[in-house]
Formats: structure tokens, C-alpha cells, sequence
């Protein structure tokens, strides 16, 4: 491997934990708005990573799908997102179902986990991303984590879109990602899904005056 | 041949597609139901021609899903079906296009008669597809347009629930035709029916007896056979009398060529002994159990589908002694006992659907299926009554009709048990034999009930005093089976030949020239002098001694001059009330079989208060048990809504729950696999 791959590799490395890190600080933070900026600032360090692989791999393509995490991840959602939590009037996340030092420690385990998986599979690969598939795979599960650690719908909504920047990840440093098309729908699915959710969020107020997701069991007959 | 072929499958697929292009009621009414009687026209002359074929007919086109090959192949066994499914499918079709005018407005008239092109379609394919996989996939696609047509009518009470019973059972009956063809593919690596039935390729002795049972359960719960046959007396009512024609008359016997298809084809008639015994049981058990409740059952398509139960199991008495006959090597009586089971299976076509079609008519006139509130329709509805008559005369196998034929057939290869080589199979044959003939003597007694009450003595309501005579192309419908039951009582030496070029094959003898002597006059299994019957002859003789009787009535009535008068009534005028009803007319059986029927009888009085002497009203309750139902489905259903109970803990209905399940799910696969 020459020097300047190596070095490319270990950027790339650096900037997967960068992603790593941010989705602790989303484990840690209560407030909701910081929640938002700092999925933002996660997909921007994920767009970066993307640049860069593009950019020592030569995959034009991936220049493309960096350009959409931008777009959309960084600029599009955060805002709707915003938006909800503004008509919502709700800033903080009082209750969780685990507290936060506790979801901390598991959040580690999780990291430990992601990588005890992975280690058998890592060697066999050749990309010079091959390291980050364990970081994708923990940044996945602390993902589905926020989803179940947390009440309110939008933190939930973050959760789900921490997962998706996971396996955006996972795809970048196994595949160097997907095909375009692939890629291209997956974007469209991620939008819809911020929409959806946005909605459903309204409803739920409306219909609970509360954005608390386990009012739902009252819908169980 | 392939003409006729495609003539066919034109016929079915535009009848299923252009009722659908237009949405005025009265042309898709004429669309539908015209192409469904062209394709069943067509379907005759194939099955007709598939008979007298010298080679099957194969068609084969390749697809490209893993092992599906659209294969059909059309011999004699398939065209004998083709030919029964055609007969009804265009009988069924002409009194359809009287019979939907009942459904205009309710129910879209283009999609009845879409989903009818479609339901014929997909049985003929059935009886013709040559290819496991392709086979599985027609006969689901029937079964699912069945399930379609019975809920047609969804809004009425109960239907919806006969519907999902019927789902239910006919997919676990699917499941185990699955499960029969998994074992032969895995044997032979291949779906085509031309693998399974290769001699080099055959099961080892374990599997061949998991596959037999595997079989008959699957085909048996679409059959009706006891204890699978639970579902039929509340399908069959709920669908469209045409379709329930379509489903008692010919869908449940595409189960009989599948029992037939797999174990004379398949397994080339290896099979040992307790196979046959098997068989001849569950259809001795079917037939008894069948006509003991269609008695009971005061509504009339309910009383049919029942006695449907019955018929079945007289078809695989037949099919039953076959096998017994055909593993110890007596191959003419092995084919006779097939042949016997074939010719009831087309008998039943016949009169079922024609019995069901007559039930249709009364209902379309009297708006009830209650044979309570019936009663002297045959003044009001004189050629509903004669078809109806036809169909229950031969159902109940008097002679000279086609249901005796058959059945004296069957009765005539149980008693050449003689010939078998054990005692057990020499004593036991009798006794099925004896259980035939009370089932006979039962099903008599339940078609007394059903035509005489029905049709004779005074209405007994009011929707019944002012029915009227059903339209022409409902009435062209059920005189077309009435006469093909006819015919296929009085003609044996037309129909024994037919029937004798499907189990030629099957058993490797012919028999027709032994079966009919005299120049086809007379109808002799093994031997004349055994035992004989000629149906033209005892059809002469019947009506000869009836005109003799008159003939001697009007010589002797010679000078005396003829009184007219009303019926005596002891003096009062006749009213409805003192009729017979059906409660009434059953109670001696009900007695006599009480340790099956367990009736509870329960009366309710209420009387004046100022004496005890005089009654205000009173009510009468009586009910039976359905044995079946009650200690046999109730514990499964019982055990699984309490299973289904326990499961409810863990779905708590809480959101961050379910993705806890999901969380763990994966984490553990995870380190599972890792």
C-alpha cells in the first residue's frame, strides 16, 4: 500500500469516527434542536467522507450522492425538523425510557459489539475503506438504540435517519455504494420519510396533545 | 384437437375480460354468460375427443420461473374430467344468464360473470396441467375464485364467515397437496407429472405411505370427506346457486381425479392393501355420515351440500374397492370398481348441479332456502318440478335412473370380494356393503323429504302461494342436465365404453365387452349369469306395468261415470296447517339414530292466566349436535384463540416495545452468524 492510499485510508478512517462521535453526542443531548443540528453536522461529516472517497478512489458517482447528503440531509430535513419542533413547543426531552448515562454505556457496548462482528469479516477486505464498516454497522445499531431509548417522535425521526446515515456508510466503505439509481431512490425514500414523519407528528399532537410515542398503546384494542 | 383447445381457453379468457369493458348490466350478462356456454360447448367436444384419442395431447410452454413449465397433457382421465366439468360448466352458464338478473343493482353482474369464465377456466386447467408446480397454481387460483364467488353476496349475514371457513380449510387442504408433490420432486428433482410417474424413479416405502396420506388429506378436504367435509354445508348455501352447482357438481371432484392422478398414475398402482381399505372406509364413513345430516337439514342447499358428503363417499367406495382389488392383481375387478367410481363421479355431476340449479330456481321464485316455508310448487312451477323430480329420483338411485346404475356397480364390485385371497377383506366388503345400502335407503328418505315437501300439498307460506315458473334460459339449463341424467341412466352401453378408455390405462385391462353383453343391452359385471340388469328393459318394464295399471283402471272404470270432488279432510276445510312438515317427516330417524343426531328438544309454553287448560302461545326448539364440529374443530379453535391470547402479552401495542424486538433480533442474529 503505498503512502499516499495509506493516508487516504486514515482520513477516511478519522472522518468515520467524527460520525461516530456525533451520534454519542445525540445519545447525550436532551435538547431537541441540538438533536437536529447534530444529525446535520453528522451527514455533513458523512458527505465528507464521501468526497473523499470519491476523491482517492476516482468513482465520479460518489461525488453525486455527497452532493445529496448536502442537499438534503444537511439543508432540507434539519429544517422541516425544525420546523416541527417550533409548531410542537416542546424543546426538551424530560422522560426516557433509559437515562442517559445508562444509554451512554450501552451505546459502548453497542461500539464493542459492532466491531466484535465485524472483525472476522475486515481483513477480507481490499478497499481502503474497509475499517469504517464497523463504524457503520455501531452507528446503525445506536441508531435503532435512540429509537427505542427515547419518547418523543422527533428524536425517533433522528434516530431513523442516524440509521440511514449507517448504512450510507456501510455501502460507502463495503462498496464504495451503491449504484447510482440505488442511491438516487434511497435519497427520495429518506425525504419522503422526513415528510411522513413531519406529518405524523402533527397528528399526533392533535389527536394526544403530546408527541410522546407510547400514547400509541392506547390504540391497542 | 388443439383447435378445440384454444377455442377453449379464447372462449373462457374473453368471457373473463369483456364483461368487464362494458357497464351496462344486460350486455356483460350476455358477454359473460355466452362465451362461459361456448367454452363449456367447446370443453365436450375436447373431452370427447380426448377419449377417443389415440395419444394424449401435450402442450408444454416453458417459462422462465424455476421448475414451472405450463405443461398440459389431455388423456383419457383428464378428458373424462374436462368432459363432466364442460357438461355442467354449460348448463351452469345458460341458467346463469336468467338466474343474475336476481343480482342486478346489488351485485356487478360483469364481475359474477367474469369471475364465472375464470372459475371454469381454472378447473379445466387444473384436470389438464401435466406439471406439479403449474398445477399447484391453477388449482389455488380455483380455489381463490371459489372463495370470490361464495362471498358474493357478502352483506347477507353468515356469508362472510362461510367464506373465511372455506378459505381456511381449502388452504390447509393445499398445504398437504403441497407437501405431496414436495416429496415426489424431491425424489425425481423435477415438477413435471411425466417424473413422478417414471417407473425408475420411485419413492422409497416410508415416503409413499406419508405421500398417500399426505393426499388424501389434501384432496380429501377438498372433496368433503369426513372429517374434512365441515365446510361444505356452509359454503355451498352462501354461494349463487349456479356457482354452487359449479362447486358441488364438478369442483369437488376435481379432488377425485387428484386421489385418482396420484395414486393410479403416480404410483402406477403399487400400492398395499391397507391403502384400498383406507379409502373405502373414509367413503363409507363420508357417505353414511353425509346423508345422516343432509337429513336432518331443513334448508334445502345446506341438505344438498351435505348430501354431496354422501356422494363423495360413494365415489371412493368405488375407487376404494378398486385399489383393494387392484393389489392383489384382479385387475377386471379393479377396473370395474374404478368405472363404478367414475360413472358416479359424472352421475353426481350431473344431478347435483341439476338439484342445485332447482334450488337456485326456488329460491329466484320464493326468495327462502327453507323447505318449511315451501310446498305446492310443482302447480306453480310445473318444469322446475319435473327437472327437479329427474335429479332427485336419480340422486336417490331408483331404478331405472342414473344414480342406480352406478351405484349397483359399486355394490356388484363389493360383493366380488369373494374373489379376494384374505378373510378380513372378505368379510369386511360385506359390511361396507351393508353401510352403502342404508346410506341408500337414507338418501331415499331425505329426497322424499326434499322433493314432497318442497313441491306437493299446499304452500305453506306466503312467498311460496305466489311463486311463478323461472325464466326459459333458466329452465333450458336444468332440462339440459335432466337429460343428460337420463340419458345416462338409460344408455350404459353409450357411457360404460367412454368410461372404459379412462381405466384402461389406469388398470391395463379393458373391460367393457365382459361388462356389457347382449350387444351392450344388458349391463353384466364378470358374468351374466352372476349377475345382470338391462336399464332399457327395466325403464320399459316401469312404464309398461304403469300404463297396464291405467289400461286396466280405464277398462274396468267402463259405464261407471267419473266423480270429481276435493280431497276429504274429515270434514274441515284443508289448510297448510295439517301438513306434514319436515321436523315432522324426519322425527322417526331422528329417534331412531339418537345416539349420533343427540337432539335436544326444548318446549316453551305460556299459559292464559285464568286457567292452565288454555295456551297463549308456545314455541318448539329443536336442534342436533354436529358431532364433528363440536369434538374435533372446537378444541383446535379453542386451543388456538387461547395460544392466540397468551402471544397478546407481547404485543403490548407500545411502539419503543416492537423496536426493542427488532433491536434484539438483529443484535443476537448478529452474533449468531459472527
Amino acid at each position: 500500500m503505498s503512502e499516499s492510499t495509506q493516508l487516504g485510508s486514515q482520513l477516511v478512517d478519522l472522518c468515520s469516527v467524527l460520525l461516530l462521535l456525533s451520534c454519542f453526542a445525540i445519545v447525550a443531548q436532551r435538547r431537541l434542536s441540538a438533536c437536529v443540528d447534530l444529525f446535520a453536522l453528522q451527514s455533513f461529516f458523512l458527505a465528507t467522507t464521501a468526497a473523499l472517497v470519491a476523491f482517492l478512489t476516482g468513482h465520479r458517482h460518489i461525488y453525486v450522492a455527497a452532493v445529496l447528503t448536502v442537499v438534503i440531509k444537511v439543508i432540507v430535513l434539519p429544517r422541516i425538523l425544525r420546523k416541527v419542533i417550533e409548531r410542537l413547543n416542546v424543546s426538551r426531552e424530560l422522560v426516557m425510557n433509559i437515562n442517559i448515562p445508562a444509554g451512554l454505556l450501552i451505546c459502548g457496548g453497542l461500539v464493542v459489539v459492532a466491531f466484535f462482528i465485524t472483525q472476522p469479516i475486515i481483513p477480507l477486505g481490499y478497499l481502503l475503506t474497509r475499517d469504517s464498516l464497523a463504524l457503520a454497522l455501531a452507528i446503525i445499531l445506536i441508531g435503532l438504540f435512540t429509537m427505542i431509548a427515547r419518547k418523543k417522535a422527533v428524536t425517533q425521526m433522528v434516530g431513523f435517519l442516524v440509521m440511514e446515515n449507517g448504512v450510507f456508510l456501510g455501502t460507502t466503505a463495503a462498496a464504495y455504494g451503491m449504484p447510482l439509481i440505488v442511491e438516487l431512490g434511497v435519497f427520495f425514500d429518506v425525504l419522503v420519510a422526513g415528510l411522513i414523519a413531519g406529518i405524523y407528528t402533527h397528528r399526533l399532537q392533535d389527536a394526544f396533545d403530546s408527541v410522546d410515542t407510547s400514547e400509541l398503546t392506547v390504540l391497542k384494542e | 384437437m388443439t383447435t378445440l383447445l384454444t377455442v377453449l381457453l379464447a372462449c373462457y379468457l374473453l368471457g373473463g375480460v369483456l364483461p368487464l369493458c362494458t357497464s351496462r348490466p344486460s350486455l356483460q350478462n350476455s358477454l359473460a354468460h355466452s362465451s362461459a356456454a361456448a367454452g363449456g360447448a367447446a370443453g365436450i367436444a375436447l373431452g370427447l375427443g380426448g377419449l377417443f384419442a389415440a395419444q394424449p395431447l401435450t402442450l408444454s410452454i416453458p417459462s422462465n420461473i424455476p421448475y414451472l413449465t405450463c405443461a398440459l397433457r389431455l388423456d383419457p382421465l383428464a378428458a373424462f374430467f374436462v368432459l363432466t366439468i364442460s357438461l355442467v360448466g354449460l348448463a351452469a352458464s345458460i341458467y346463469a344468464y336468467g338466474y343474475v338478473r336476481e343480482f342486478t343493482g346489488r351485485v356487478s353482474v360483469g364481475l359474477l360473470g367474469s369471475l364465472l369464465n375464470g372459475f371454469l377456466l381454472s378447473m379445466t386447467l387444473v384436470v389438464l396441467a401435466d406439471n406439479g408446480f403449474f398445477f399447484l397454481i391453477v388449482w389455488e387460483v380455483m380455489s381463490l375464485l371459489s372463495y370470490v364467488l361464495v362471498v358474493t353476496e357478502h352483506e347477507r349475514p353468515g356469508v362472510r364467515e362461510a367464506g373465511l371457513f372455506y378459505l381456511i380449510m381449502t388452504h390447509a387442504g393445499t398445504a398437504f397437496i403441497i407437501l405431496t408433490f414436495l416429496l415426489f420432486a424431491q425424489e425425481t428433482g423435477s415438477f413435471s407429472f411425466e417424473a413422478f410417474r417414471h417407473p425408475d424413479q420411485r419413492l422409497p416405502e416410508g415416503l409413499r405411505s406419508i405421500a398417500f396420506f399426505t393426499a388424501l388429506i389434501g384432496f380429501g378436504a377438498k372433496a368433503g370427506i369426513v372429517p374434512l367435509h365441515v365446510w361444505l354445508p356452509y359454503a355451498h348455501p352462501a354461494a349463487p346457486s349456479h356457482i354452487s352447482a359449479l362447486m358441488s357438481g364438478v369442483m369437488i371432484k376435481t379432488a377425485i381425479y387428484g386421489l385418482i392422478r396420484v395414486y393410479f398414475d403416480f404410483f402406477e398402482g403399487q400400492f398395499p392393501w391397507w391403502w384400498g381399505f383406507t379409502v373405502l372406509s373414509v367413503g363409507a364413513l363420508s357417505a353414511l355420515l353425509g346423508v345422516m345430516y343432509a337429513l336432518m337439514e331443513h334448508d334445502l342447499k345446506s341438505l344438498l351440500a351435505f348430501s354431496s358428503v354422501e356422494n363423495v363417499g360413494i365415489i371412493l367406495l368405488g375407487i376404494g374397492a378398486g385399489m383393494i382389488f387392484h393389489t392383489y392383481g384382479l385387475d377386471e375387478l379393479a377396473a370395474l370398481g374404478l368405472l363404478a367410481g367414475l360413472y358416479h363421479t359424472i352421475n353426481h355431476a350431473a344431478f347435483k348441479a341439476l338439484l342445485f340449479l332447482g334450488a337456485g330456481s326456488l329460491l329466484f321464485a320464493t326468495h327462502t332456502r327453507n323447505i318449511e316455508q315451501y310446498g305446492g310448487l310443482l302447480r306453480r312451477m310445473p318444469w322446475t318440478g319435473l327437472c327437479f323430480l329427474i335429479g332427485a329420483v336419480s340422486i336417490a338411485a331408483l331404478p331405472p335412473t342414473s344414480g342406480f346404475v352406478s351405484e349397483w356397480l359399486i355394490f356388484q364390485s363389493l360383493f366380488l370380494s369373494v374373489q379376494l385371497p384374505t378373510l378380513f377383506l372378505k368379510l369386511m366388503l360385506p359390511i361396507v356393503a351393508a353401510i352403502l345400502a342404508l346410506t341408500g335407503a337414507l338418501g331415499l328418505a331425505c329426497f322424499a323429504k326434499a322433493f314432497g315437501l318442497s313441491f306437493l300439498a299446499q304452500p305453506r307460506s306466503p312467498q311460496a302461494r305466489h311463486a311463478v315458473e323461472v325464466p326459459v334460459a333458466m329452465r333450458i339449463g336444468m332440462g339440459l342436465l335432466a337429460t343428460s341424467c337420463a340419458l345416462l341412466g338409460l344408455a350404459p352401453m353409450l357411457v360404460v365404453p367412454l368410461l372404459d378408455r379412462v381405466t384402461a390405462p389406469l388398470t391395463g385391462v379393458t373391460i367393457s365387452d365382459k361388462v356389457l353383453a347382449l350387444d351392450g343391452w344388458v349391463v353384466a359385471p364378470v358374468t351374466v349369469e352372476f349377475s345382470s340388469i338391462s336399464m332399457p328393459v327395466l325403464a320399459a318394464l316401469l312404464v309398461g306395468a304403469g300404463g297396464l295399471g291405467l289400461a286396466i283402471a280405464r277398462l274396468l272404470r267402463k259405464g261407471m261415470p267419473a266423480r270429481y270432488s276435493r280431497t276429504w279432510g274429515c270434514g274441515l276445510p284443508l289448510t297448510p296447517r295439517m301438513e306434514y312438515t319436515a321436523t315432522g317427516f324426519v322425527q322417526p330417524i331422528k329417534q331412531v339414530f339418537e345416539t349420533i343426531y343427540q337432539p335436544t328438544v326444548k318446549l316453551e309454553r305460556e299459559f292464559l292466566e285464568q286457567s292452565k287448560y288454555f295456551i297463549r302461545h308456545q314455541r318448539f326448539h329443536s336442534t342436533i349436535e354436529p358431532l364433528i364440529e363440536q369434538y374435533l374443530y372446537q378444541p383446535v379453535v379453542t386451543a388456538l384463540l387461547g395460544a392466540a391470547e397468551r402471544l397478546r402479552v407481547i404485543q403490548a401495542g407500545s411502539l419503543h416495545l416492537y423496536l426493542t424486538y427488532i433491536f434484539l433480533t438483529l443484535v443476537l442474529l448478529l452474533l449468531w452468524a459472527g
